[in-house]
């Protein structure tokens, strides 16, 4: 002890006092922070904790597939194979790591290494689309999701993915997963009634989200059923939530799991057979006339084929279209553009989207009305002398500018009575009855209040509610409306214009089949469908057609009747030997009118076959819009026209109605009415071979 | 040589026995703190291996006389920078030089310095008799813990370099260091503030600015990243509750959520599996540890044994107080353990070297502890 020197300093006690009240100040603030985050924040960090280690997994629902009336498979989910790697699972051993992706490299033709990645490639990693070698595509997942499945190749062969799957057990982590891929095995041919799916848009994120989708992996309808049903088909998602831990793997359930609910089969109304005959003779027909007149005259048109018993739709065509088949995987991005800029509009469904004037189909609207209301006896002859002029009147007390108003046949047709003037489509006894004309028929005739009433009751005016995105409703002008939008008084011109379906009439294709459906149908405006049956995964029948209608124009009183420009408020039905003239009269069109005569020879054989004895309208409807106009078509007398003709078969008991409209086709009874005869008559063939099938 | 059955009547159970029931709650949490992470499945076996060493040389170095150990301060000191020399040409590991693996065991020169500049320290201030320091006896310290110091500095360890300063500092601040010398310090440190302020922090390693950036300006979206440990530590101590959500059953702990929780963060796994009360009760333990070492310096025989029991307290009560600094969020992120709990073989093992010394010093004071 003594050999160390003695240093016995004591060190001043304020000194220590002032450490122990650093202590007591250090220590005692701790206390106080610990109770601040455990007592008193302590909830909000359980959450937090329990938002950490929580998971919620979608498991997807099975798409519902799509089938038309006889079982025909139009949309279905075909097994995509993806090979997958999740870097948790993989070896240890550098070394057998390597083997595994030497061995998968060739396999999949995808090369082991492939430069360097750097925070660009990691950010804009995108399985499958990535130019990476598998070590990359690892080495990304393994430092941001290393156990979640991560595709290395998308849409490898069915053989290729065996061969993975027997190497399942020697590679251990990579596996194949199976993600169902929606196919459209009739393409183009179905495209505008089935439409094609998409991811979900940013803007319905939120929607989507909150029904259980999954916004970066599901998909949803973007046309066609596969929206408007997307409902039905989608299914619905399972819901269980997880425990993970740190790097994503699952612990254990937190709770009792939800199977996903598969969508729901669909059973549409159409006829694939009828579907490819009908776009095959519009096609058909539109080809030999563009060719025949050595000029384009259309490549736009639309068949529709209903049921007018049932309002079931057996066939809808809207060309030119698109290939959904090509949209199977993802959206190409040039296909779709060019799609959006062809000028013919394949995305758009002219067949309940676009608004045409219906022409002279249009006049049996005015048909219904004239008779009901007795503007003219059935029997009564009015002087058609193929020209006509009128003092056009705005107002009361008007003077008027005389105006000239054409028949199609500048001769003349002469004396005609109600039902020659349906066979014959002459405007000019359309013109007088619907508008007036001097003594021959007294006032204002029908009138465009009425006559808007009697288009209305035919389905004019309003969505059909066929189960398709777009539906447009066209237009039934009145002065109300004239006045309001164009800022201008009725004029009797108005009236004339609007009695033969010109003017400002608007009516889609489906529109104008329905219509004239309702006066085939004995005057019930059926409710238009595609669906046929909806089959539930498990084979239960849950929904089945049965063939409402709308109102039945012959029983409920759906006609305003007015006094002027004002509705007296008392309404009434339509007389059902209106309806049945009406109906005789369109069969007198295919025999002795406007739809007998054939201009050419390769039309004989259709139109002398009167085994469906059909019935039907013609309709030329002239048009001026933006095209015609660039082009200097818009001059009086000489304005282009579409073609229109709605048939109906057999005449007395009609099961078939057609309409074929072809957009700037000249001739309803030429270009339109071989396409409907033609549909018709398959249709009698088609049920001929169901019925020798069944028996 | 006084009975040596006298001498051992002096030893301080407070002071052994807080360090030892530390240890072991430390050697129980770094099994927790396992979780499933194969890498750290032999760290409670190593640690306990660590802890009966330790302790062996704890009651080794309190029965010897610690004034001893003055001859092997000089020898002490150049094997020390040797290591430390040795070290800053070596490989990187753990992004910063620090470590020297010998045999199996990593083995940390660091540890060794603070050792020996306490003991260095002791020696040096204790020669000197007046009441207040003048400048020539800060010049001989300075100099003295500057040709370890600078060596750590340039490893680059800021943590231990900022630990050996304030051991110097409250030696200086113990032994009597004038009121205006430090107000002379504060100025100048001001100056170097605003001096890096103006350059940008040069000096600093891209990794010590980034943790001070981070810490001062967290990015609030940051979930994952820079700031990812200290929240989840925040979000790991705040689950405790009153009482802890129980032994191995904390989901963040468990699940692994919580990094470097069997070194940095174990305070967090404390408080998350042991709640508050835990907490308080490992802290009252540590002030026990602190308290018993300052009232041992105020107590021993000689101003050598004095010192070398402050400056151990010292040491354990700065350590202490950045780890749970750290852990609560209330200071930057530093490479600091917390004393005898945290996993780190030399680290317990130079502490319990101290807590011997400390115990050496308590049984050859004059009045009974």
């Amino acid at each position: 002890m003594n050999v160390f020197p003695q240093r016995s300093r004591r060190y001043e006690k304020w000194r220590y006092t002032v450490l122990y009240i650093l202590i007591v100040t250090i220590f005692g603030f701790f206390l106080l922070r610990l109770f601040d985050l455990q007592i008193l924040q302590g909830s909000a960090y359980v959450a937090q904790a329990n938002e950490n280690r929580t998971r919620i997994i979608r498991d997807p629902a099975i798409r519902g597939t799509i089938y038309d009336r006889n079982g025909f498979i139009l949309a279905q989910n075909v097994a995509s194979y993806n090979v997958v790697v999740t870097p948790g699972y993989l070896p240890r051993d550098e070394g057998d790591t390597q083997s595994i992706f030497r061995g998968l490299s060739g396999l999949i033709d995808m090369p082991v290494n492939l430069g360097d990645t750097d925070e660009e490639t990691v950010r804009a990693f995108t399985p499958c689309l990535s130019e990476l070698g598998i070590s990359e595509v690892v080495f990304i997942a393994s430092t941001n999701w290393p156990y979640q499945p991560t595709a290395l190749k998308c849409n490898v062969p069915q053989e290729v993915a065996m061969v993975v799957m027997e190497n399942r057990e020697k590679w251990p982590g990579i596996d194949v997963e199976i993600t169902p891929v929606r196919q459209y095995p009739t393409g183009e041919l179905t495209s505008e009634i089935i439409g094609f799916l998409g991811p979900i848009p940013a803007i319905l994120e939120d929607y989507y989200v909150e029904r259980g989708f999954v916004a970066a992996r599901d998909k949803v309808g973007y046309a066609g059923v596969e929206q408007s049903l997307n409902d039905i088909l989608a299914g619905t998602n399972g819901l269980r939530r997880v425990e993970v831990n740190v790097a994503g793997e699952i612990i254990r359930n937190l709770a009792e799991p939800i199977d996903p609910i598969p969508g729901d089969d669909i059973y549409l109304t159409i006829d694939t057979r009828l579907q490819a005959i009908a776009r095959e003779a519009l096609i058909d027909e539109m080809a030999f006339w563009n060719n025949f007149a050595g000029r384009t005259i259309s490549n736009n048109g639309v068949v529709i084929a209903m049921n007018p018993k049932t309002g079931e739709v057996l066939a809808l065509v809207s060309y030119p279209n698109f290939e959904n088949n090509r949209m199977e995987r993802v959206i190409p991005g040039y296909y779709y553009e060019q799609l959006s800029n062809d000028p013919q509009r394949p995305l758009f469904n002219h067949a309940i989207s676009a608004e045409h004037p219906p022409g002279s189909v249009f006049k049996m609207a005015s048909a219904l009305g004239v008779l009901n209301e007795g503007v003219v006896t059935p029997d009564y002859e009015i002087f058609d002398p193929g020209i006509i002029t009128v003092m056009q009147r705005f107002y009361e007390n008007d003077p008027g500018t005389p105006r000239q108003f054409v028949c199609w046949d500048r001769n003349g047709h002469g004396m005609v009575d109600f039902m020659w003037g349906v066979a014959l489509s002459c405007n000019v006894y359309w013109y007088k009855v619907g508008g007036g004309y001097q003594d021959e028929v007294p006032g204002e005739g029908l009138g465009i209040w009425h006559m808007s009433e009697y288009a209305k009751a035919l389905g004019y005016g309003t969505l059909s509610g066929i189960e398709l995105p777009g539906e447009q409703d066209g237009l039934i002008p009145n002065p109300t409306w004239k006045r309001i939008n164009l800022g201008e008084n009725w004029a009797t011109g108005d009236t004339y214009t609007a009695a033969v379906g010109q003017g400002f009439v608007l009516a889609t294709p489906l529109q104008v089949l329905n219509s004239i459906s309702t006066i085939a149908n004995g005057g019930k405006l059926m409710d238009v469908t595609l669906i046929d049956r909806i089959v539930s995964k498990d084979g239960t029948l849950k929904q089945e057609l049965t063939p409402s209608y709308r109102w039945d124009i012959t029983k409920d009183p759906v006609i305003n009747i007015y006094q002027g420009n004002n509705p007296t408020g008392e309404t009434k039905a339509v007389e059902p030997w209106v309806v049945e003239l009406a109906n005789q009269a369109m069969r007198l069109v295919v025999t002795d009118g406007t739809a007998s005569r054939y201009e050419i020879e390769r039309h004989k054989a259709l139109f002398q076959n009167d085994s469906s004895r059909s019935a039907g309208k013609t309709g030329t409807a002239e048009y001026c819009d933006d095209i015609a106009a660039a082009q200097g078509k818009c001059t009086f007398g000489a304005w282009p026209s579409h073609a229109w003709y709605v048939g109906y078969a057999p005449w007395d008991d009609a099961e078939i109605a057609v309409v074929a409209f072809v957009y700037n086709g000249s001739e309803g009874a030429t270009l339109s009415a071989p396409v409907v005869r033609r549909v018709i008559d398959a249709y009698f063939e088609l049920k001929a071979i169901d019925l020798e099938n069944s028996q | 040589m006084k009975n040596l059955r006298n001498v051992w009547q002096n030893f301080d159970f407070w002071l052994f026995g807080a360090a030892l029931i530390l240890s072991i709650v430390g050697i129980a949490l770094i099994r927790s703190s396992i979780a499933g992470n194969i890498e750290l499945e032999d760290h409670p076996q190593r640690q306990t291996t660590f802890l009966a060493i330790s302790l062996v040389v704890l009651f080794v170095v309190a029965a010897v006389d610690y004034k001893y150990w003055i001859t092997l301060i000089p020898p002490m000191y150049f094997v020390t920078m040797g290591f430390l020399l040795f070290v800053f040409t070596a490989e990187a590991r753990f992004g910063a030089v620090r470590w020297l693996e010998v045999g199996q065991i990593l083995v940390q020169p660091a540890e060794l310095a603070k050792i020996v500049i306490i003991l260095g320290l002791a020696n040096l201030f204790s020669n000197f008799k007046q009441k207040s320091l003048n400048p020539s006896m800060i010049l001989r310290s300075a100099v003295f813990v500057g040709g370890l110091l600078i060596w750590i500095f340039l490893q680059p360890n800021l943590s231990m370099t900022i630990v050996l300063l304030v051991i110097w500092f409250s030696f200086l601040w113990i032994t009597g260091i004038k009121i205006r010398y430090i107000l002379i310090v504060v100025a100048i440190l001001i100056f170097v503030i605003l001096i890096g302020a103006l350059t940008g922090f040069a000096f600093l390693a891209d990794y010590q600015l980034q943790r001070i950036t981070n810490f001062l300006f967290p990015d609030p979206n940051a979930r994952y990243g820079e700031t990812y440990n200290v929240d989840q530590a925040l979000i790991t101590i705040g689950t405790g509750g009153w009482y802890g959500q129980g032994y191995n059953q904390s989901s963040q702990v468990q699940l692994r959520f919580l990094k470097v929780r069997h070194t940095d963060f174990i305070f967090s796994v404390l408080a998350a599996e042991f709640g508050f009360v835990g907490t308080v009760l490992v802290i009252a333990l540590l002030v026990v540890i602190i308290l018993r070492c300052f009232y041992i310096s105020q107590n021993a025989a000689d101003s050598f044994g004095s010192l070398i029991a402050y400056g151990f307290g010292v040491l354990i009560f700065f350590q202490s107080a950045v780890n749970i600094g750290v852990n609560l969020n209330v200071i930057p992120v530093t490479g600091l353990t917390l004393p005898f709990v945290s996993y780190g073989g030399s680290s317990l093992l130079s502490l319990m070297l101290g807590i011997g010394m400390v115990e050496s010093v308590a049984m050859r004071s004059p009045t009974r502890a």
